[in-house]
Order: structure tokens, then sequence, then C-alpha cells
């Protein structure tokens, strides 16, 4: 680009130099006090400096609400662009991005974010600290699973996850209750009721501190070493509202099914404190197969219902 | 000699000139499907002709009406964003065209689910279907799921569906089990409209 852009052009607010072969975006950017989107799609950015130095405090940096640097060959999501605290939109699809840095939760401001078609594998859980979040794609990548705090996004209203490497959701989607649009399509998701049969029985702690806990055993700071003190406050309650257990580390993971608004059924993850826990009446693992399977329908349809329209593709 | 019979091929030089062409055809007590392809695969593109009517949704493709063929008809731009994409639908007996006004989009054609739907819904092809390209559709053909696969272009698409209808069936891939939806649209003949 050439050197005098923002003194020739200094009211410029939109800018688009795709497909243009460009491998860097100079400096000659930085003072262009009122450019507030940038369309950088189908270059050659990538290798370091693709970005310039100091974009975040430069005039643009303040200024620049849109970025779209799809199509280009970006293996990590440039640290430089972490700084721009007014950004709104970022897209970076059909790059080659192997993860999500945590620093992402930088961007207070983001909106939109596209990361489709990359090589991601996990995300963050910090990405749900992103507050304003209101439409994230993640298809066509590599990702197992997504950690439950992304239910921490209450703006999101569009989550794109097709073609995936998901065998299942953190129930935890349920709480998101603003999303409209969910598509789950060419993940492996599990169709049939899964028992996860590694359950590791609770340690002699974990026993005595949830009978401490369901027995509501009165005990005072002084009565016991602190670590314990700390433990027993970590108690956390089994999802099933059927029963009043709580569970520390050890819990059983099952893939409970859930008929998303009458529709689909969607495996989600629940932690229960055993795999005894399911219903009151339940003895045998066979009964509790069917009746654990409603129970679940029960309170997750209520949460359902509770998300209204959900489009899934 | 005889001189061979020619049929007469329609070409449409302007979106305005294949919209008055399609009303012609359709006064017509039989309509061909294959002339009705060709003339909708005729018509060159020209985005200045139909920027009016494409108006792109952040969260998902948009269904904006261009044409209600006196009731013969339906004849709407679809606006597809990255990585937007429809569900599993059927066609409600209808014909159903789709061109290609810019962009690609991608076609996977699925057979009928079993009566109570329960397995994986079988995929018959798959194709990209490129710019000026018009494919066909109708329920006895099969059911398809269309999506712009593309994480750096948007897509346009002319659809024209004959009888219009205004609900389907959307199935769900892994299953088969349908349900029934009632489809809206984003404009109406240039003007967005509030639902």
């Amino acid at each position: 680009l050439p050197a005098g852009l923002s003194q020739w052009f200094p009211a410029l607010e939109v800018l688009d130099v795709s497909g243009t072969g460009l491998a860097e975006l100079g400096a000659e950017l930085l003072a262009l006090p009122r450019l507030h989107t940038l369309l950088a799609k189908n270059n050659r950015l990538g290798g370091p400096g693709s970005l310039p130095k100091g974009l975040g405090q430069a005039p643009l940096g303040r200024s620049l609400r849109v970025l779209n640097l799809s199509g280009n060959r970006f293996a990590e999501v440039p640290p430089a662009l972490l700084g721009l605290r007014g950004l709104q939109s970022l897209s970076l699809g059909g790059n080659r991005l192997h993860g999500i840095p945590p620093d992402i939760q930088e961007l207070r401001s983001l909106e939109f974010l596209y990361l489709g078609g990359n090589f991601i594998t996990s995300i963050p859980p910090e990405l749900a600290n992103l507050p304003s979040l209101s439409y994230l794609v993640l298809c066509d990548n590599k990702i197992q699973s997504i950690p439950p705090q992304l239910a921490q996004l209450h703006s999101l209203r569009s989550l794109s996850l097709h073609n995936n490497l998901l065998t299942y959701l953190p129930r935890e989607i349920l709480n998101l209750v603003h999303l409209e649009e969910l598509s789950l399509r060419g993940n492996p998701l599990v169709v049939r009721f899964v028992r996860d049969l590694t359950y590791n029985p609770p340690s002699l702690q974990e026993l005595a501190g949830r009978t401490i806990k369901t027995r509501s055993v009165p005990y005072a700071p002084s009565d016991l070493p602190e670590n314990l003190v700390r433990y027993l406050s970590l108690a956390s309650n089994c999802p099933n509202p059927k029963c009043g257990g709580v569970y520390f580390d050890s819990c059983v993971r099952q893939i409970k099914f859930v008929d998303f608004c009458g529709k689909y059924r969607i495996p989600l993850m629940h932690y229960l404190c055993s795999p005894e826990c399911s219903s009151p009446c339940s003895s045998a693992s066979q009964s509790s197969t069917s009746q654990s399977e409603s129970d679940s329908e029960d309170e997750a349809s209520v949460a359902a219902r509770r998300m209204q329209k959900v489009l899934l593709g | 000699m005889e001189q061979p019979v020619q049929t007469e091929t329609w070409k449409a030089q302007s979106l305005e000139e294949l919209i008055r062409t399609l009303h012609r055809v359709f006064a017509e007590d039989k309509v061909s499907v294959e002339e009705v392809q060709e003339l909708m695969e005729s018509y060159e593109s020209s985005p200045e002709e139909w920027l009016q009517y494409a108006k792109f949704d952040q969260y998902r493709y948009t269904r904006n009406l261009v044409d209600n063929g006196n009731g013969k008809f339906n004849l709407m731009i679809l606006c597809w964003g990255e990585g937007h994409g429809s569900s599993i639908h059927d066609h409600t007996d209808s014909h159903c065209f789709m061109k290609i006004l810019q962009g690609n989009l991608k076609e996977t054609l699925f057979e009928w689910p079993e009566k109570k739907g329960n397995g994986e819904m079988i995929k018959k092809s798959e194709r990209v279907l490129r710019e000026n390209q018009c494919a066909y559709i109708n329920d006895s053909i099969g059911l398809h799921r269309v999506e712009n696969i593309s994480h750096t272009e948007s897509a346009v698409s002319l659809h024209l569906y004959s009888p219009p209808f205004d609900s389907c069936n959307t199935f769900d891939q892994r299953t088969g089990h349908k349900h029934k939806v009632k489809m809206t649209f984003y404009s109406q003949f240039g003007e967005r409209t509030l639902c």
C-alpha cells in the first residue's frame, strides 16, 4: 500500500484490498483515524508482520469496527489485533488456525466472530468472556468438545458448529436463552443413550464429604484442617433435581438425550453423582434407563422451551 | 427436403425480460421443465439488475420475493452469507428451479426417509453449482440441502417455485424425523418485511 495513504485520504472509512496478493498490511494504515471497515480477504497474509506493530494504540486501532482477514494463511490469531478494543466484527474464516488464544477475551466489543474453515481442535473457556458476542461461527473445524462456560455468552443468538468432531454437547447449552440458530450437522453425535462405563468409584474423602453435606452434619472451621474446610465448600449439586446428592471430583458422565423443542434429539452431557442416581424409584439398571431418560427430558424440555425458536440444521 | 422443425428457445437478456418471459410461459396450460430451466440458465446474471432485492442477514440466509407470477409461481432471490445453509427440506409437491446469480452453492440430494424414520438419512449425491447454472428439483426426485460452503464469499441465488408454497417439511439428517415449517420472506419486491 502506498506510504502516503493516510495523508491523501484522511477521511477514508472503508478500505477493501481483498484479492490483491498482499503479504502484509503496513504502517501506512495506522494513521487513518476514520477507517472503520478493513476488508483484506484472499491475500497472502499470515507471516510475522502481517499486521502493523502498535495497531491497538494507533488511531486506526480506535476506529476499526470490522476486520475481515478470511482466506489468508494465518496459522495463529495475530497478537497485534488483540488490542482492538472497539472491534465489533472479526473474520478469520478459511485460514490455517489450530487454536484460539485465551487473550481473545481482550476484544471486549466483539459481536461477530467467524472462525469457520480452520483446523481448530478446542475452544478456550475465555471465549465466554466476550460480553457482546451474538454470532459465533466455528463450523468446518476439528473441535471435539465445547467448554460448558460457553453458556455464559448470554447475548449469543447464533452458534454454528456443523462439520466438527463433537459427540455431545454440555447440558449448559440450554442456558443460552437468546439462541435462535444452532447448526450441528456433520458431527458424530451419539444417537443412542450411552452410559459411560469408566466410572471411578469415589475416594473415602469424597464419601465422607458427601455424607457431611447431605446429612447437614454441622461443622465449624475450627473443627477441621483448612484444606478440608475448603474441600467441603467445593461440593457441586447433582444436576438431577430429584436427587439431593452432591459430588466433589467423582461423577459419572452420562450422555442424556433432550428433545430440543420437540424436534431433534441432542446428546447432552450430564454429571450425576453416581450411576444409580437417576430417579428415586429406579433400582435395576434396565428400568433406570427409560426412567432417567424421561426424567432428563422433563427438566430439559422445560429449559428447552425457554430457548424459544431454535433452528437446527 | 423437409425443413427440420425449430423449437423456440427462449433467451432472457435481462432480469426484467426473464420475468416477462416467465409470465408468458406460465400463462400456457402446459409448461415444460426443460424450457424453464433453459430460460433461467440463459439469463446472464447482472448484479445491478437484482441488487435491490439482495438483502443479507448476518445470522442466516434470506428469502426475498421478486415477483409473484400472477399466482402461478413465486420468483425470489436468496442471499447466503459465508457458511449459511438450509436444513434438508422437501418442496410440497411443487417444481423448484434454482439459479446461481453470484458465488457458489453446494446442493446435497437425499433419499426420502422410511415411513417412521429411525436411521441416518441416505445421501444420494452432491454437487457445487457455479454462477449462472440452474438446478431443478421436485419431491419425486428427492430432498435436498443447499449451503454456501465458502468462508470468504457470499452467494446469491434466484429461485422459482411453481405452484407457490409457504410451508414445507424439514428433516433431521441423523434420524429422518420431519417437521413442518412455515416459510417467510425477509423482503418483498425490494422492501424489507417485518415479521
